[in-house]
């Protein structure tokens, strides 16, 4: 009885420790991706060389989206501040100008977000065009 | 008309249940057979009114009636039927009705079956089913009316969104209601015991079958739902760790535990509280994760959207949860284990470290899911946490997991000897294990996780087929019978243990499944133009021609890509497709797959440029096919655990069976 306590306080101390391991280790390697507004992350420089998301608006102007659509490089704007984003990666269908998006990557040397991921926001978008009688519900 | 007898179903459904409530709370104080006959019927009332409601908002579905706002939002003219009837659990209104009235036949059913168990604590359960049931019913009426007018009627619906006009859409969302639903009864089970201070095995017993059965639902429904992912998301996998995901997932791996510790308290009188703790952990993880998903608090690929149903599911939730602890502690003492355990080295112990695991999994995939909730609120600033720290934190424990799933079955209850026991049971598992890694190692495979993967797989696997033929043996040299009629009668002989084994072997072929596509799969974007030709391992790709093709609802175009597999020499066509659906313009990309037992050929369609050529994703995949044969397979074991013996027993010499538990087996159990 008292020894099955002991194994048992031993095998709970294992796992314990596992888990505090995996959670160190996890923790270390950046745990979370944190998302961000444009704004949010031209000010909050700790941020810069870690890998975030990013969402904003897909600018009018700088919008270049190459061959097979496997690439684009444009300026993603905030309220005020802009980013340039370099992306590589399949660009998806309801990606153009004016689109809100979210990119996820990281900020280079050289000013540009390296991105390979990108997603328009918001594809329920669907409900409100063309009927406008139900839209908000 | 119609729409507003759907309605009035509701809101009488509501009343009833209230009413309800008032009769079992009467039946548990006073315990009369009268008040007990109103409290049932009072069940089959609220089923009969749901049935009836469910089938007015079908009928509007059918009929296309769009002045019913549901019905616009999700539907189109030009649908297909079974899209259409697909539509009843496509948005938020129409699932809840579903799980509703799913709720409400199973309590009828449970109400029928009980009907000659005049105690408290069925009054009990009854009570508690009731109150479930009514909660669904007064969410849809105060805050998601599937009845609810149109504003303005439309000559035509907006269509059903296009990511959902897929078979394995279809059947994903009403397989794991019936899980979530199914749940239900082994909570007002485990309440019923707890109010009557019901320590011994009935209501166990009783939830046994209830709990297998949702198990299984949920468990398919996930699969399914991974499946869907597969073919219809275009990006090559099944799992992302997303919270729709997990929440369908976290009920599962407290309900596999439940599955479990069920074992231990039968017969043995083991693990009584750890069974009330999941069996009422495992209902309000349920309704957590409809929460989650309903409420918008952790945004998903798929939510539905703020509303006043988060707040709902919220206060559900809490009285759930603050009612659930108040019962348990207060009989916690009472349901004590009637022996304590001997060490870990034995049946009991191995479920008990199965069961620490798949609490441990199911805290860490909560904790990690609500992370976005809990960092806004730490640093004000919106977080995820990437599938790849899920992976690390969660698979390691699930494959310590199937290492145990290899082991706990070779042993006994009893602790004697178990040391020697279990090297001896080990030797064969171990030995395939280490055969099977020493021919991957050949065959130039080398990363660690795929090595622990397959050898904790084929150990699980080896485990069962040898305690399988030693049974057969032993049995055919005390019987005489020949080895055929000795194998069935000794899987006929014990639907449960065999049954268990058969889910087992399913994970073993899963978990290879996912080894095998996760760290070994390769992904290549093309670019050609017709006639031209690209290789991609050992496939090679020839792009003929885009032809265009009208269906009901959209326009397609079709590249006709013809698969040279040169190792094999075999040919194939395939049709990825690029949608343009009516409605919304919304456009979709149709992935076209050559699938066999080594690996999957996965081609979707990216985009074509101005200069005639089209962009492909190829994706080869190994051994993807592995997970859906480990569903059938598990599919397969779970029925065959719930069947009742198909032959007579026909009994020969004692301890033929040498790892058997110790009591005698039990045929009614499975009914």
């Amino acid at each position: 009885m008292n020894r099955t306590a002991i194994k048992l306080l031993i095998g709970g101390v294992i796992l314990v420790g596992a888990v505090s391991y995996l959670a160190w280790a996890g923790m270390k390697e950046g745990w979370a991706t944190y998302h961000l507004s444009v704004d949010a992350f031209l000010k909050d420089t700790q941020h810069h060389g870690q890998r975030v998301r990013l969402f904003g608006k897909v600018a009018e102007e700088g919008l270049a989206s190459n061959p097979g659509r496997l690439s684009a490089s444009f300026v993603l704007l905030g309220e005020s501040g802009r980013v340039n984003v370099a992306y590589k990666g399949v660009v998806p269908d309801l990606f153009k100008a004016g689109a809100e998006v979210v990119v996820e990557g990281t900020l280079d040397k050289q000013g540009t977000f390296q991105s390979d991921v990108l997603m328009t926001k918001c594809a329920s978008k669907y409900d409100s065009k063309e009927h406008p009688q139900n839209g908000g519900k | 008309m119609i729409n507003t007898l759907g309605y009035y179903c509701l809101a009488i459904t509501v009343l009833v249940a209230a009413f309800e409530l008032l009769v079992s709370l009467a039946a548990v104080r006073f315990g009369s057979s009268q008040v007990r006959r109103t409290a049932r019927r009072g069940l089959y009332l609220m089923a009969g009114l749901l049935t009836v409601s469910s089938a007015c908002l079908m009928h509007a579905f059918v009929t296309s009636d769009f002045s019913l706002s549901y019905v616009a939002r999700y539907t189109e003219r030009a649908l297909p039927l079974g899209y259409k009837l697909a539509a009843f659990w496509a948005g938020q209104e129409g699932s809840l009705l579903l799980w509703a009235w799913l709720l409400g036949v199973m309590a009828a059913l449970f109400a029928f079956l009980q009907r000659r168990d005049q105690t408290v604590e069925n009054d009990a359960a009854q009570g508690t089913l009731a109150a479930v049931t009514g909660f669904f019913a007064a969410l849809m009426l105060f805050a998601a009316n599937p009845f609810e007018p149109a504003v303005q009627i439309a000559g035509d619906g907006m269509g059903l969104n296009p990511m959902l006009q897929d078979p394995w859409m279809i059947s994903h969302p009403p397989t794991l209601f019936i899980g979530y639903a199914g749940f239900t009864v082994p909570f007002a089970l485990a309440v019923g015991a707890l109010i009557a201070r019901r320590t011994d095995e009935k209501w166990t017993s009783l939830a046994r079958p209830w709990v297998m059965f949702s198990w299984l639902f949920l468990g398919i429904g996930i699969l399914l739902g991974a499946k869907w992912a597969y073919v219809e998301l275009g990006w090559g996998g099944y799992w992302a760790w997303d919270p729709v995901e997990n929440a369908s997932l976290l009920p599962w791996l407290t309900g596999t535990a439940l599955l479990h510790s069920l074992v231990g308290q039968r017969g043995q009188g083991m693990f009584k509280r750890w069974n009330l703790a999941l069996a009422i952990a495992t209902f309000l993880l349920c309704i957590f994760g409809t929460y989650i998903t309903r409420s918008g608090v952790v945004a998903s690929v798929h939510t539905f959207g703020k509303s006043l149903v988060g707040t709902f599911f919220a206060v559900f939730l809490l009285i759930g949860v603050l009612t659930s602890l108040a019962l348990f502690f207060w009989r916690f003492g009472a349901f004590k284990a009637d022996r304590p355990l001997d060490g870990l080295l034995n049946r009991e112990g191995m479920l008990l470290a199965g069961n620490v695991l798949l609490v441990l999994m199911t805290a860490i995939t909560l904790v990690l899911t609500m992370w976005p909730a809990f960092s806004g609120t730490i640093d004000g600033k919106e977080a995820t946490v990437p599938p790849r720290v899920f992976n690390k934190m969660v698979l390691p424990f699930a494959l310590l997991l199937v290492a145990i799933m290899a082991t706990g079955p070779l042993l006994s209850s009893v602790g004697q000897d178990a040391i020697r026991k279990l090297l001896r049971g080990l030797t064969i598992p171990l030995a395939t294990a280490i055969v099977v890694c020493g021919g991957l190692w050949a065959m130039e495979i080398r990363s660690v996780w795929a090595l622990a993967a397959a050898a904790a797989a084929t150990a699980v696997v080896s485990a069962i087929l040898a305690d399988l033929c030693l049974c057969v043996w032993t049995r055919h040299g005390q019987s005489g019978e020949n080895l055929l009629v000795a194998a069935v009668r000794v899987i006929d002989g014990n639907h449960r243990r065999y049954g268990a084994h058969i889910v087992h072997a399913g994970i073993a072929l899963i978990v290879i499944g996912v080894a095998g596509s996760s760290i070994y799969g390769t992904e290549s974007k093309v670019s050609l133009k017709p006639g031209e030709s690209v290789d991609v391992n050992r496939y090679t790709l020839t792009l003929h021609s885009i032809d265009s093709r009208r269906a009901e609802n959209y326009g397609a175009a079709i590249a006709r890509v013809t698969m040279l597999d040169r190792a094999s020499g075999a040919i194939r066509e395939l049709q990825p497709q690029h949608r343009t659906y009516d409605k919304g313009g919304q456009t979709m990309s149709e992935v076209a797959i050559r699938s066999n037992w080594r690996e999957d050929l996965y081609v979707t369609v990216l985009g074509a440029d101005d200069d005639g050529s089209v962009a492909f994703r190829v994706i080869v995949s190994p051994l993807v096919s592995w997970i859906w044969t480990g569903g059938l397979v598990l599919t397969v074991g779970a029925v065959f655990g719930l069947l009742p013996r198909f032959l007579p027993l026909r009994a020969v010499a004692p301890a033929a069976e040498p790892a058997q538990p110790t009591k005698p087996v039990r045929i009614a159990m499975a009914r």
